[in-house]
């Protein structure tokens, strides 16, 4: 029998698990690279196909503007939406996008959804190769706050995948069901869940009924557009600005070296989770940026952008009606609640110690298997009541919103509305669905149009009843029936961020050309490929000046480790080879290490030579 | 409400059996969940006479009961036409649930049900009584957004600020009485319900009440607003 999986597909890293038959417990699925957590990048091969993960990831410093990461942020979005972030991406957004942003990669443009299917199959993949079966379904996380749009984009994104996706499930929740397991929590819990690019905060109550479990969201709220890529960008920003003021250099015109820049600061970030200071060292021409910070100076950086949170936060609480200190438990997600400023503020605000004790990397993930385990099999005595987060109306005369459903309301969630005509014979009313929280419709997210067909008539006398239905995805259903004769109304919405039902046709058509080679064969040839540039590449550092002086043992190690890995690649054996890799890449590290002094001596040479 | 009246009167039956079925949750024959009625009656979806005192912990007791019955999620592996009957249903209920633990939802919810309230027709009349005190009110709203404008000078603006405070403060124990003159008219309305008395004059008392609430608790949003603009 197929199976499902619970998928957490972030904006940095994407992960897979499954509920364990035998335990009842969930687990991650580790790739083929050791780690359950896939890079979410995807990059165009000059030869046509699609590389994801991993791969994909080196490939962003070697061939920047065929390779998009972070694509979560352009999920449901307008051009308009993404202008402002287009300076930071090394990808370059189509000049002919229309509503829905469109992706240049190489010669080729694709929609957000696009791209997140190819890290869905990648996957998916990783699923099939470690039951031996096929998976094809399964529940997909989503930030919270995500509106209809992006959702709708998530779940195109599964279909196009080949997955059917039984329910999109809020991250923040997600975690609060693999918390709840794990540990049998009760009462009021806060979910704070920082990830790469969203926040999420959502106010759950823990209720123990006769029947089971109910996690009950009662409220929720965050910024879709606010994470650890922040926190990169801020650091970018002010390691370019140094590197220009110090040595005239613009790395503008250098996606490739802005890209290696990003990933030494990145390695910076996470160093500062753990010491109190680190050192960022990034070789220019001729000369070498080298910066020494403190942990304070970093927090002092971050600290606006982490207060940026709180202000959700306080809204979720007014919402649930609630004062910090009425909350039981606290409970940190994603990545970027690694940084102590994060846990300290969070302690602070709450007055409580967050529990930490899930990897946060890996909660939602396994929260998603939970769910998917209550879809198939009815495996846990837990139920699951999610909120919509942002009010649901139509547009009004003059332009304002007349709220159906008002946010934070419990999903499944409806609302009916009466429409009639307003002059003679009119044979349409044009319906305009909104979501967000201000009074006129320009200042909210338009969700879609749709138009209702009535018979000519006089004025006033069509008697059209729409249903707006929330499902427990969060996604909106439009029924409409006339009441005049009961007869149920086919409604063609109009989305107004969102892929046609046709266009998503024509898209899983093409993506046949895409149809996954098999699993372990690409894994060899990635393998292969990888181990041949080691190779080179240490053949290469043995010739240079710095190997003249390394012991012999040293020397000895590397041949060996290198000879064995020559002798795997003949097999087709991509984890024996991958393993090799790894021995090589340990046995080279003094070598790397002469030579990495040599560069920073010359470079301190070369100062000295010029201020004489 | 004509057609709906009609509606009602009809025999409902299961889509799956036949049987009498009655608009209930569950067919009583096979079990299968039911369509909804073509009228929405919250009350009757949690089984309760439309009285206006409700005991919220057993309301709480019995929307999780019917969250365990009616929740897709116990239809994921049901046919598609079930799964939709469960998606209606479990929107009622929490359409239901939002609407009847608020006690002035319940009341407003109450005066739609029978028809006093429709489409949004005078729900903000000013009442009499407040038409001068609201003329001060936004004379002085309007000085301050002035002020704020002109950047002017700061001994005015604290003085306005003042004066709105003490506005305000008198708006809300004037919105106080209106919520206590609500549960005592909502509690008539439940004596009269067991009594047998007329409703018709209750229900025009609660909808006049309710609609000087929402009068008065947008004149203190919107003094809360411009105080918190500062």
């Amino acid at each position: 029998m197929a199976r499902t999986v619970g998928i957490d597909l972030g904006t940095t890293y994407s992960l897979v698990a499954y509920v364990d038959p035998e335990t009842g417990r969930p687990r991650v699925i580790p790739g083929p690279y050791g780690t359950p957590l896939c890079p979410s990048v995807v990059s165009l091969d000059p030869d046509g196909s699609i590389v994801a993960g991993e791969p994909a990831r080196r490939r962003l410093l070697t061939q920047p503007d065929r390779t998009i990461y972070s694509v979560k942020r352009l999920m449901g979005r307008g051009v308009e939406d993404v202008r402002e972030e287009q300076k930071l991406f090394s990808f370059r957004i189509d000049p002919e996008s229309r509503q829905v942003v469109r992706v240049r990669l190489g010669e080729r443009v694709f929609t957000p959804p696009e791209i997140s299917a190819f890290i869905l199959r990648e996957l998916k993949a990783w699923a099939e190769e470690h039951f031996q079966d096929t998976v094809d379904r399964a529940v997909i996380t989503v930030p919270a706050y995500f509106n209809d749009a992006q959702r709708q984009a998530t779940r195109d994104a599964g279909r196009l995948a080949g997955l059917e996706v039984l329910r999109l499930v809020n991250e923040p929740t997600a975690a609060a069901l693999a918390y709840g397991l794990h540990e049998q929590q009760r009462g009021l819990v806060a979910v704070y869940d920082l990830g790469g690019g969203t926040f999420d905060i959502s106010i759950l109550k823990l209720i123990s009924t006769t029947e089971g479990d109910i996690y009950q969201v009662l409220a929720t709220c965050g910024d879709t557009h606010l994470g650890g890529d922040d926190i990169d960008n801020l650091l970018l920003g002010i390691a370019r600005d140094e590197i220009h003021h110090r040595f005239r250099v613009d790395l503008e015109a250098a996606p490739e070296r802005i890209q290696e820049l990003r990933k030494a600061l990145i390695q910076a970030k996470h160093e500062l989770s753990q010491a109190e200071q680190t050192r960022v060292i990034f070789p220019l021409d001729g000369s070498v940026y080298e910066r020494h910070i403190t942990r304070e100076e970093f927090e002092d950086w971050i600290a606006p952008i982490i207060e940026r949170t709180f202000g959700p936060v306080r809204q979720a609480l007014a919402d649930a009606g609630l004062q910090p200190a009425q909350l039981d438990e606290v409970v940190l997600v994603g990545g970027s609640t690694r940084l102590p400023l994060v846990r300290r503020r969070v302690e602070q605000f709450f007055g409580r110690r967050p529990h930490t004790e899930l990897n946060p990397d890996e909660v939602v993930a396994l929260g998603a298997a939970v769910q998917a385990g209550i879809l198939t099999r009815g495996a846990q005595p837990m139920l699951l009541l999610d909120v919509t987060p942002l009010s649901l109306g139509i547009e009004t005369m003059g332009g304002v919103v007349a709220k159906l459903i008002p946010r934070n309301s419990t999903i499944p969630a409806s609302a009916q509305e009466l429409f009639t005509t307003g002059v003679d014979n009119q044979t349409g009313i044009e319906i305009h669905v909104l979501q967000g929280e201000r009074e006129l419709a320009r200042d909210c997210r338009s969700l879609a149009r749709f138009t209702l067909r009535v018979p000519p008539m006089p004025a006033g006398m069509a008697r059209v009843e729409v249903r707006f239905t929330i499902d427990a995805s969060g996604i909106l259903q439009v029924r409409a029936r006339d009441l005049r004769t009961g007869q149920e109304q086919g409604v063609e919405v109009r989305p107004s961020y969102g892929l046609t039902d046709a266009e998503i046709e024509r898209m899983l058509e093409e993506s046949i050309e895409y149809a996954e080679q098999d699993f372990a064969q690409r894994q060899l040839i990635e393998a292969r490929n990888e181990a041949e540039s080691i190779l080179h590449y240490t053949e290469k550092s043995l010739a240079s000046e710095a190997a003249a002086e390394l012991p012999d043992d040293d020397r000895t190690r590397i041949a060996a480790a290198a000879t064995a890995l020559r002798q795997a690649m003949v097999g087709t054996d991509y984890k024996q080879i991958r393993r090799l890799i790894d021995e090589l890449n340990q046995a080279t590290l003094p070598l790397a290490e002469r030579m990495m002094n040599r560069v920073l001596a010359a470079t301190v040479e070369g100062r000295r030579l010029e201020e004489l | 409400m004509k057609e709906a009246q009609t509606l009602t009167a009809r025999e409902l039956h299961c889509w799956n059996c036949g049987a009498a079925a009655g608009g209930t949750h569950f067919c009583p024959s096979c079990g299968k969940i039911q369509p909804l009625p073509p009228d929405t009656d919250y009350f009757a979806f949690f089984g309760l006479p439309r009285r206006l005192g409700l005991d919220a912990h057993a309301l709480e007791a019995s929307y999780h009961e019917l969250s365990w019955r009616l929740h897709p999620d116990r239809f994921a592996q049901a046919s598609e036409a079930e799964r939709r009957l469960s998606l209606d249903r479990s929107a009622q209920l929490n359409d239901a649930f939002r609407t009847l633990r608020d006690p002035v939802r319940r009341v407003e919810y109450l005066l739609w049900l029978t028809g006093r309230r429709r489409e949004g027709e005078n729900k903000q009349q000013a009442p009499p009584e407040l038409l001068e005190e609201v003329f001060e009110l936004n004379e002085a709203l309007e000085e301050l957004r002035q002020a704020r404008r002109t950047g002017g000078d700061g001994a005015a603006a604290t003085s306005l600020r003042r004066q709105l405070e003490a506005e305000r403060q008198k708006l809300e124990t004037m919105l106080e009485a209106v919520d206590a003159e609500l549960v005592e008219a909502s509690a008539a309305w439940d004596r009269a319900l067991d009594s047998g008395a007329a409703v018709e004059p209750l229900l025009d008392r609660l909808n006049g009440i309710l609609n000087r609430r929402s009068y008065i608790r947008n004149l203190v949003e919107n003094v809360r607003q411009e105080l918190a603009a500062d």
